[in-house]
């Protein structure tokens, strides 16, 4: 009773599921993800942690990113991780320094080649939970690429290199700092294996290099900065020394994790348990006019009679109305235009720098074909957020967002169609605008749009935590219930499982390539009584 | 258990009334909100390409059909949901029809289609009769039950609403009642919409814009110029 999505790095590769220990090989600037990642933020919408970084340094050829690899395998099933090398940040070169590369006579190991400002800005930024796009080195041309990679979501960061201890704005962003010791004849021996084989150098080359620059920059650079390491690491025979580091990180990241858990999840069992009724009028919605059609239209597509036809039909057909009501919300400016009738006629013309879109996948999917009817030259991200079937808990398990929120300073400027097809326990929501914000997106620059929202469901909670966002909805639900689905999970024995489900709702929206249909609810029975009370309940759970 | 929960609209911004205060009891316009005001900057400008001006004049035809629907009757209706609840809700009444005024009208066929799915739609062809000055009906074919059917009369522009009333009387004249006929345009001329709504107060008219007027050439101003040529031919 697992999802059944493939898992996927930030680039779009396809990681093995399972298992992972076997083909877990991480690769270095990669955000890898083994089981989605869970809040990292609390009810009050804020970061409770930073993510845990560890600084590995060591001579060249010593190890480090052995000592990593051990690290990210040791650990399991972890979150998700980032092995960040310095490599990525030399830095940019003069044509007169391109020469000297070339001709294998630039100094590549002193710390002055490296751009540690931009190290440590990236690092800090991934350390908050923020994107960072950090630079691309090609040592086949010797020179920092246009196009930067994008990570985010990383709850550990490896950052790994020979001069990683070396800078003492870098030293201050570790939560462990490790040097990895080894003997220079086996550095030497490694490095010139490493460089003839993968390089294709010569060993001449390699070896004038290693005299002229390599071992001088160990000797004074290196090997001194060992003295800021918290454990110093064998280079070789080193499982005991990888066992203990692992022990450590787990701890700490055991210490974070157990403030937020399950408090976000359902949020209202930790509350008070006198909760206040929760008026519409103090949600702050934007909801569609009631017109009769839009009854009309709930009509059918609350109704269990409805034929999928007619669903995605009048679910496309509210999509639309429900899209072009959430357009007001974008800044418009004066804009004065000649009629061909030769007459001037002032009207508004839209003044947001980047508008997109970025649904929830995957019942956000069912708004993206009025989304597009709207606005059908504007990029559309997705994040699959799912709920841990076990503990309810949403996990944050691909993110896919369009370039203007990749990069930070034009996310400042960009206006962000949130889309998800109801607002039930309101976590994936709640995961989502998180998301958005860690990238720099301003609050009242997204416009949430969902079918139905629960008024008795996470709705207050989203509200209190994200007051500037807007939300627009086409209707209103008044509570969820707790309910069981019977039935067997996929190749496990028969069993039930537990779902919230807003009433009178209009069931599971679900959405495949194309087309948004509706999930059945099966054999639904409604159990015990009905609690103001809320479990994230319309992801997408598969049980095929 | 379940009930329809009345959530309160968002307030709207005023409707365009600058030109015709008050409104005819049977016009109805589109909420004027800044995106709408857009949309229709778009299609007035000469500078925009075909492409756009289709785009953007669909939307607006999408737009204008659904708040036509709305003046359709409903009748109450209970369902039960997914969940078990029961629903009361509303379930659609009376048949429609769709009449374009040719050429232009037949651009909101199109719309019409795309919220109804396989409406019948019926044509016109109205023409100035060069003798009379006055306009002549060319052609018409219609639906055999229209008489019992809801009508939504499509034409983009009302101008001097001479072609409208005349189409009217035609509908009429093969039974529709005339408080069954829904008329859908674009933009629509002070005095054509006060003419036509003289002759025909039961009839509803949703409009998206009032503008300033009629120059000499009976062309409404601002307006957008010749709708059928810019969607058809430029």
């Amino acid at each position: 009773m697992s999802v059944e999505a493939p898992l996927q790095d930030s680039s779009g590769t396809t990681l093995k599921r399972t298992p992972i220990d076997v083909t877990f090989q991480p690769k270095k600037n990669t955000v890898l993800v083994s089981h989605g990642r869970p809040p990292w933020y609390g009810e009050d919408g804020h970061r409770i942690s930073d993510a845990f970084v560890v600084g590995i340094a060591g001579g060249s050829g010593s190890g480090k990113t052995h000592v990593a690899r051990q690290i990210v395998r040791a650990l399991g099933s972890i979150p998700s991780v980032v092995i960040l090398s310095q490599d990525s940040f030399y830095k940019h070169h003069t044509p007169e320094e391109l020469a000297l590369a070339h001709a294998s006579a630039f100094d590549f190991d002193h710390p002055d080649s490296i751009d540690m400002p931009l190290f440590a800005a990236c690092l800090a930024d991934l350390k908050a939970c923020q994107q960072s796009n950090i630079p691309v080195y090609s040592f086949t041309t010797h020179q920092r690429l246009e196009e930067p990679k994008y990570l985010y979501g990383a709850a550990i960061i490896i950052a790994e290199g020979i001069m990683a201890l070396q800078d003492p704005g870098l030293r201050e962003l570790y939560d462990l700092k490790l040097f990895v010791q080894c003997d220079s004849d086996l550095m030497l021996a490694r490095r010139l294996k490493r460089d003839v084989a993968e390089r294709g150098r010569s060993v001449d080359g390699i070896l004038e290099q290693y005299l002229r620059y390599v071992k001088p920059a160990y000797d004074n650079f290196v090997l001194p900065s060992q003295r800021h390491a918290d454990v110093i690491v064998p280079g070789s025979n080193n499982t005991v020394a990888i066992d203990l580091i692992c022990t450590h990180i787990r701890g700490k990241l055991q210490e974070r994790s157990t403030h937020f858990r399950q408090k976000m999840a359902v949020p209202h069992l930790y509350a008070s348990p006198a909760i206040p009724e929760c008026k519409v009028q103090d949600l702050n919605l934007t909801i569609l006019p009631q017109t009769r059609q839009l009854q009309g239209i709930f009509t059918i597509l609350r109704s269990k009679a409805t034929t999928s036809q007619d669903f995605i039909f009048f679910v496309d057909r509210l999509s639309t109305l429900l899209m072009e009501f959430a357009l007001q919300f974008l800044p418009y400016a004066p804009n004065t235009v000649i009629t061909p009738m030769e007459v001037a006629f002032t009207g508004k013309v839209l003044s947001a720098k980047y508008v997109c879109g970025v649904s929830i996948l995957r019942s956000g999917g069912a708004l993206e074909r009025g989304f597009r009817r709207v606005l059908n030259d504007v990029p559309v991200g997705s994040l699959l957020v799912q709920s841990n079937t076990s503990d309810a808990e949403p996990l944050m398990l691909h993110v896919m967002l369009p370039v203007c929120v990749r990069k930070r300073h034009m996310a400042e400027e960009t206006w962000v169609f949130l889309l998800d097809a109801q607002i039930g326990t309101a976590a994936a929501a709640f995961m989502a605008i998180r998301i958005l914000l860690d990238h720099g997106v301003k609050p009242e620059h997204i416009i949430f749009v969902t079918f139905l929202v629960a008024r008795g469901g996470g709705i207050s909670v989203l509200r209190r935590a994200f007051p500037g966002v807007t939300i627009v909805t086409a209707g209103v639900d008044d509570i969820m219930q707790e309910g069981w689905i019977e039935g067997s999970q996929g190749q496990g024995k028969p069993q039930g499982r537990q779902v919230w489900a807003m009433l009178p709702g209009l069931g599971q929206i679900g959405q495949s390539p194309s087309v948004a249909f509706r999930k059945t609810y099966g054999n639904y029975a409604p159990r015990g009584p009905l609690l103001p009370v809320d479990i994230r309940q319309n992801a997408w759970i598969s049980r095929s | 258990m379940a009930t329809v929960v009345s959530p309160v609209a968002p307030p709207q911004p005023a409707t365009n009334q600058s030109q015709m205060d008050p409104l005819p009891p049977s016009v109805f316009t589109l909420p004027q909100t800044a995106q709408l005001e857009a949309l229709y900057t778009i299609i007035r400008s000469k500078e925009t390409s075909r492409g756009d001006f289709l785009f953007y004049s669909d939307r607006i035809i999408r737009l204008l059909v659904e708040e036509g629907l709305n003046h359709l009757p409903v009748v109450k209706k209970v369902v039960e949901t997914p969940t078990g609840a029961t629903y009361e809700g509303v379930g659609f009444e009376g048949k429609i029809c769709g009449v374009s005024i040719l050429r232009a009208g037949e651009a909101m066929e199109a719309g019409l289609r795309e919220v109804c799915r396989s409406v019948r739609i019926g044509k016109i062809l109205i023409q100035r009769d060069e003798e009379t000055a006055l306009p002549k009906l060319f052609y018409s074919k219609f639906p055999q039950d229209i008489a019992s059917r809801y009508v939504l009369l499509l034409d983009p522009m009302l101008a001097t609403g001479g072609s409208a009333m005349k189409a009217v009387e035609v509908l009429i004249e093969h039974g529709v009642p005339e408080d069954r006929i829904i008329f859908i345009n674009l933009i629509a001329s002070p005095e054509g919409l006060r003419a036509f709504c003289t002759k025909y107060p039961q009839l509803k008219v949703i409009t998206g814009w009032i503008d300033l007027g009629l120059n000499e050439k009976a062309y409404i101003i601002p307006g957008l110029g010749d709708f059928g040529e810019r969607r058809y031919c430029e």
